[in-house]
C-alpha cells in the first residue's frame, strides 16, 4: 500500500503506526506517480495516535525525535522512505540503531541526516547578510533542504543586538529574530530597502576577494566543490560571475 | 571608510601567507558584536580553491626589512600602503555583520620599526575588542624584534598569535631575511607558551591566546630537505605545543640571484601536509615517515610509502585490529576508522559491509582481511604500481582545516 502524508513529523508518526506491519508499505510526502493497482491511503495527521508513537519511540531511543526531524527536513524525495524504514528498524530491535552502521537503513539515514547539518554548517559560512535602513540584517537563501528556522541560533549567538531576517525564497517563508524572539513566518516576496554604504561595503568585499586569490593556482573545479554554484546567488562576490 | 585601492594592496601583499584557520577559540560573545566558532567556519572560497575564513590584511606593507623573498620588502618597487587602526576595525565589524568572515587575520610589515610596528598591531586589536566591542576570531601576527611586554599585550586581545620561521635553518634565514634571526621568532613564541602555561595553571579569568599559536615554513626557497622539515615541525608541536605548521610552497613574486626561479612543486606541499597529517593524527613519528636527509616520495603519499616499507605488519583484520592499527592502513582515515570501529559491534564485516559503508577499498583492500578474507593483490611491486597509478591532482591539504574537512574531502589518507 501506498501512504500519502503531509511531510509533518505528526503525520509520519501517524502513518507509520499503520504501515508498520504491512510488508509492501511505501511512504510518501511528494506527488509520487501511482503505480496502476496499488492501493494508496491519504493518511491525515492524529496528534493523539502521533504522541503515543513518539513515546514509545523515544522510549527504545530517547534522541531518535531529533533523526526525525532532520530526515523530514530533507529536500531529498528519497527522505520519506528512508525515514520509515530506519524507524522501522528501531521498533524491530528495539533500542537505539544509529550505530549499526552496516545496516542499509542505517546508512541511508545517517547519510541523509548528514547532508542535512552538512548544509546548515555550511550556510554558517555561505549565508549573505544585507544591511537596511533601518538596521535589521537581511539574508535570502535557497537551501536544498528546509532549515532556515535552524540557522537562526548561530547567528543570533553573535549578533545579538541586530535583528535579522533568514527569507527562504523557494519554501516562502522566513525565520525571524526581531531582537528578543524568534519566529517562523510565511514571506513571498520581501522589499528592503538598504543602508546608503551597503553597496559600498559589498564593492569592498568583491574587491578583497579578487585580491586575495592567487591566479596562477586556479583550481576552479576545487572551489565548486567546496561551494557549490547553486549557492552563489545571493554572494556578492559571486552572483555577477 | 578605507579606500578600494588601499584594501587591495594590503590585501595582496597579505595573501600568501598560508594560514587561514579560525578554528579553535570558543570565545563567548560578551553584549557585541561575534564569538568563536570552535571548529571554524569557510565563508568563501576563491578561484584558486582556498577557503576564506579571516580577513586576511596587513596593517602596512612599508617595510624596513628586506628579505629577499618578499614583494614588501624596502628595496623593491611596489605601490606602499598603510592603514589606520579605525580602517581596519571598520573593515572588521562591517564585513563580519554581513557574515563575510570569522574575523580578522592581522599582520604588518615591519613598518618605521619592530616596535612601532608591534604597537600599531595591538592598538588595532585593542581597539576592536574594547571600543568597536568586537568578540570574533582574532589572529595576530607576531613582528620579530618587538618589545616582549607589547607582544605580552596583543596576546590579551588575540585568539592565536603567530610568528612565522620562514626558513627551516639558520643558515638560509641569515641568507634570506638579514635582519631577521631565528632567535627573534623562537624568543617570543616561548614568551608565549610560557605565559599561556601560566595563565592556565593559575585558571585565571579571561582568555590567553585561546586557539595556541602557529608559524609557516616556507618550502623550496631554499635547500632543506623533507626530513629536516617535518622533524623541525615534530619539534614545534612537541615541544613548542604549536597548534599548527603551515608549509607555503615557494612561489617567485621577486626576482634574486639567491632564489629559485620556478615554484617550488605544489605536490611537495601536498606531501608536505599528508605527512604533518600523519604527525597529528595518525600517531606517526617523523623518524617513521622519512630520513633526515631524504625527500618524500612523490609518487606515493607518505602512509603508502610507509606501509609498502612494512609488509610485515600486513593484512590487519578489520574486525579485530586495534585504533591505532587500522589508522595505518592506506586509505582507512579517522573517520572510515571510526565507522569500522562502531560498526564491528554489531556484526562480522565483510568486503561488501565496507563497500556499503562507503569505506574507500582501492588502496586498503591490499592491505586488510576482511572475515579473513583478502582481495588485494600479495604482490609488492604490483601494490606499487596500482597505488602509484589514478591519484588524482592533488587536493590542497593545507586547506584541510576542521572547516574545510567536513567536507567530502575529509583527508583520509
Ligand atoms: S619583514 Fe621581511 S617578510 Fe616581513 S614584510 Fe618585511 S620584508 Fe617582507
Amino acid at each position: 500500500m501506498i501512504y500519502f502524508y503531509d511531510g509533518s513529523a505528526d503525520a509520519f508518526l501517524t502513518a507509520f503506526l499503520l504501515a508498520y506491519p504491512d510488508e509492501d508499505a511505501t511512504l510518501t510526502s511528494g506527488g509520487k506517480q501511482l503505480a496502476i493497482g496499488q492501493e494508496t491511503a491519504f493518511v491525515r495527521a492524529d496528534p493523539a495516535r502521533a504522541e503515543a508513537a513518539r513515546k514509545r519511540l523515544e522510549q527504545l531511543d530517547k534522541n531518535c525525535m531529533h533523526d526525525l526531524d532532520m530526515l523530514l527536513r530533507s529536500g531529498d524525495h528519497t527522505r520519506d522512505m528512508v525515514a520509515f524504514n530506519y524507524f522501522k528498524l528501531i521498533a524491530t530491535r528495539g533500542c537505539p540503531v544509529r550505530k549499526m552502521l552496516a545496516e542499509d537503513a542505517v546508512i541511508a539515514a545517517e547519510e541523509c541526516i548528514r547532508r542535512v547539518e552538512f548544509e546548515i554548517h555550511r550556510f554558517h559560512g555561505f549565508l549573505r547578510f544585507m544591511e537596511s535602513a533601518s538596521g535589521a540584517l537581511y539574508a535570502p537563501v535557497s537551501p536544498d533542504n528546509d532549515i532556515c528556522d535552524l540557522l537562526v541560533p548561530h547567528f543570533r549567538a553573535r549578533l545579538p543586538r541586530f535583528p535579522f531576517v533568514i527569507h527562504d525564497v523557494r519554501r516562502k517563508k522566513a525565520a525571524v529574530y526581531d531582537g528578543e524572539n524568534v519566529f517562523l513566518a510565511p514571506l513571498e516576496h520581501a522589499e528592503v530597502a538598504l543602508t546608503a554604504d551597503e553597496t559600498a561595503w559589498q564593492n569592498l568585499w568583491k574587491k578583497y576577494y579578487k585580491s586575495v586569490n592567487i591566479p596562477s593556482r586556479e583550481r576552479l573545479k576545487q572551489m565548486r566543490g567546496y561551494m557549490p554554484v547553486r549557492y552563489w546567488k545571493f554572494m556578492p562576490e559571486k552572483k555577477d560571475g | 571608510m578605507i579606500s578600494e585601492e588601499k584594501l587591495k594592496i594590503l590585501t595582496e601583499s597579505a595573501k600568501y601567507d598560508v594560514s587561514c584557520s579560525s578554528s579553535g577559540s570558543g570565545r563567548k560573545n560578551g553584549g557585541g558584536m561575534g564569538n568563536g566558532y570552535f571548529s571554524g567556519c569557510c565563508h568563501s572560497f576563491t578561484p584558486d580553491g582556498r577557503c576564506i575564513s579571516l580577513l586576511k590584511i596587513l596593517l602596512s606593507n612599508d617595510c624596513v626589512f628586506n628579505c629577499k623573498y618578499c614583494m614588501s620588502r624596502s628595496d623593491c618597487d611596489v605601490p606602499r600602503a598603510t592603514a589606520t587602526p579605525e580602517e581596519i576595525c571598520e573593515l572588521v565589524v562591517d564585513f563580519y555583520k554581513r557574515n563575510y568572515i570569522e574575523g580578522l587575520f592581522l599582520s604588518s610589515a615591519v613598518h618605521r620599526s619592530p616596535d612601532y610596528a608591534m604597537e600599531q598591531l595591538l592598538l588595532t586589536v585593542k581597539k576592536l575588542r574594547t571600543e568597536y566591542g568586537f568578540y570574533g576570531y582574532i589572529h595576530l601576527k607576531g613582528i620579530p624584534h618587538a618589545d616582549e611586554r607589547i607582544v605580552h599585550e596583543a596576546a590579551l586581545y588575540a585568539d592565536r598569535m603567530s610568528y612565522n620561521i620562514e626558513l627551516p635553518t639558520e643558515k638560509s634565514l641569515k641568507l634570506l631575511a638579514p635582519q631577521k634571526s631565528r632567535e627573534s621568532v623562537l624568543l617570543p613564541m616561548k614568551q608565549l607558551q610560557r605565559e599561556r602555561d601560566l595563565f592556565r595553571a593559575e585558571k585565571r579569568k579571561g582568555r590567553f591566546l585561546p586557539a595556541g599559536q602557529t608559524t609557516q615554513l616556507i618550502v623550496g626557497a631554499s635547500p632543506e630537505r623533507d626530513g629536516q622539515i617535518l622533524r623541525l615541525a615534530q619539534g614545534l608541536y612537541r615541544g613548542a605545543g604549536l597548534k599548527r605548521v603551515y608549509f607555503s610552497s615557494y612561489v617567485p613574486v621577486v626576482h634574486d640571484a639567491l632564489l629559485p626561479d620556478r615554484p617550488a612543486g605544489e605536490l611537495r606541499e601536498h606531501r608536505l601536509y599528508q605527512a604533518d597529517w600523519l604527525l597529528r593524527f595518525y600517531g606517526f613519528s617523523a623518524e617513521e615517515i622519512v630520513e633526515n636527509d631524504g625527500d618524500l616520495p612523490l609518487d606515493l603519499d607518505p602512509k603508502c610509502a610507509w606501509a609498502l616499507r612494512n609488509m610485515q605488519f600486513f593484512p590487519v583484520e578489520v574486525n579485530s585490529a586495534p585504533a591505532e592499527t587500522l589508522l595505518r592502513v592506506p586509505g582507512i582515515g579517522t573517520r572510515s576508522a571510526q565507522k569500522i570501529l562502531d560498526a564491528r559491534k554489531y556484526t562480522r564485516l565483510g568486503f561488501d559491509a565496507l563497500k556499503k559503508m562507503r569505506v574507500v577499498l582501492k588502496r586498503a583492500r591490499h592491505f586488510i582481511t576482511a572475515n579473513g578474507k583478502f582481495y588485494g593483490s600479495g604482490d609488492e611491486t604490483a601494490v606499487r604500481g596500482l597505488l602509484a597509478a589514478g591519484e588524482g591532482q592533488p587536493v590542497q591539504l593545507s586547506l584541510f582545516e576542521n572547516e574545510a574537512a567536513r567536507s567530502a574531502l575529509t583527508g583520509e589518507l
